[in-house]
């Protein structure tokens, strides 16, 4: 319990906060180290036979041959679905039935016998009216220098200044919840 | 040779998932990079098929050896290449033991342009397997156009109110922020390197 100087035995104060958070930043860094992932080619081609099976389902159309883009580069592929910032709906975007839409990006580095994951950004905006307005799952290259405020991995729930600590995914178990459970709830 | 559809290979996956994942069809391989064309349908099948894909090389294979490989296991999908090209008795042969070829699993015969001739010629049965399912591999998308790039660069551009040229000057005196879109940004600009 905190005492009134804040320092009690569950140390209840800001700096133990941040040391926490550090140490959470650290775990999120060792469990990406050793995350591997296919080659970049397999990983875009589950993205996209993952996207053709759900939208082969739905009411809406939406053509993952033609929204799902890679670039590569120094090792690095980037493999983006709609805009880089969500700003309102585009044709570029993944539409569902509901109403919501979805844009991501992510940047894979390409490792001996597969791939590591260097950042992602999965932007997921419900349908107008609803609140929060949208969700997005954040991985940031690198540790920030405040990990209290902003844990390398996250959620934006809604708002952009707040970051909600989010454990490590692979591409496909993001979809999953997207697809499965926030599309499933609106 | 007749004209025939050209097809990406997560289209001709999807022409054997439609079918219920048997049957047979035939790809003619890129000139230009065919290994790497191989891989790619592999991956491809993998991932639309959801089941492994192995490769077989018709040519050194004997009767007893690739009906074996064919059938264990029975179910997968099994891409049959034909390397740079069978002779027209390796295809006689081929017809001949066609039955044992049959499998529940789906079969890809990847095709030299040669072969087309040769197959229709000296193994009509199997030709007949295939039936008008022969594809030209086709590019498979998704590689982001010059276009699609110079857009995305301008929308980070607008959004984060900085030029290209700035974010890499933080990017080098390691003052940019560490978030996706700017990675992203590196990237596209060519400058993985900083990233």
């Amino acid at each position: 319990m905190a005492g009134p100087d804040g320092t009690g035995r569950f140390g209840v104060t800001v700096e133990r906060a941040r040391q926490r958070a550090v140490a959470l930043d650290s775990n999120t860094d060792r469990q990406l180290a050793e995350h591997r992932l296919d080659a970049p080619g397999k990983v875009f081609s589950e993205i996209r036979a993952f996207l053709l099976r759900r939208a082969g389902g739905m009411a809406t159309r939406n053509d993952p041959y033609q929204l799902l883009k890679f670039r590569q580069e120094h090792g690095l592929e980037v493999i983006v679905l709609g805009p880089p910032v969500d700003k309102g709906p585009t044709p570029q975007h993944f539409h569902f039935d509901s109403g919501a839409r979805l844009s991501f990006g992510l940047t894979l580095r390409e490792v001996e016998r597969g791939s590591q994951v260097v950042s992602f950004r999965y932007h997921y905006a419900f349908p107008d009216g609803r609140s929060p307005h949208f969700l997005r799952f954040d991985l940031n290259d690198g540790p920030h220098t405040d990990p209290l405020a902003e844990p390398r991995c996250h959620l934006h729930p809604g708002i952009d200044d707040v970051r909600i600590p989010f454990s490590v995914h692979n591409p496909i178990e993001i979809l999953d919840r997207i697809f499965f459970v926030l599309e499933r709830a609106t | 040779m007749p004209e025939f559809s050209t097809q990406p290979f997560f289209e001709v996956a999807r022409r054997l998932e439609i079918r219920g994942e048997t049957g047979w069809l035939a790809v003619l391989a890129p000139v230009t990079d065919p290994t790497a064309a191989l891989d790619q349908l592999q991956t491809e099948l993998q991932s639309i098929l959801q089941k492994p894909a192995r490769v077989i090389q018709l040519e050194p294979s004997t009767f007893e050896e690739l009906s074996g490989d064919l059938h264990q296991p029975d179910d997968d999908a099994v891409i049959l290449s034909s390397g740079t090209g069978l002779a027209q008795e390796k295809w006689r042969s081929l017809d001949v033991m066609r039955s044992a070829l049959e499998r529940s699993g789906p079969v890809i015969l990847w095709l030299s342009p040669g072969d087309v001739a040769n197959l229709t010629e000296h193994a009509p049965n199997i030709r007949s397997f295939i039936g008008g399912s022969i594809f030209l591999a086709g590019p498979d998308g998704g590689i982001m156009t010059e276009t699609e790039r110079q857009e995305r660069l301008t929308e980070l551009s607008q959004h984060f109110r900085l030029t290209g040229e700035e974010v890499v000057r933080k990017a080098e005196a390691k003052e940019l922020p560490l978030e996706p879109e700017f990675v992203e940004w590196l990237v596209l600009m060519g400058r993985g390197d900083l990233v």
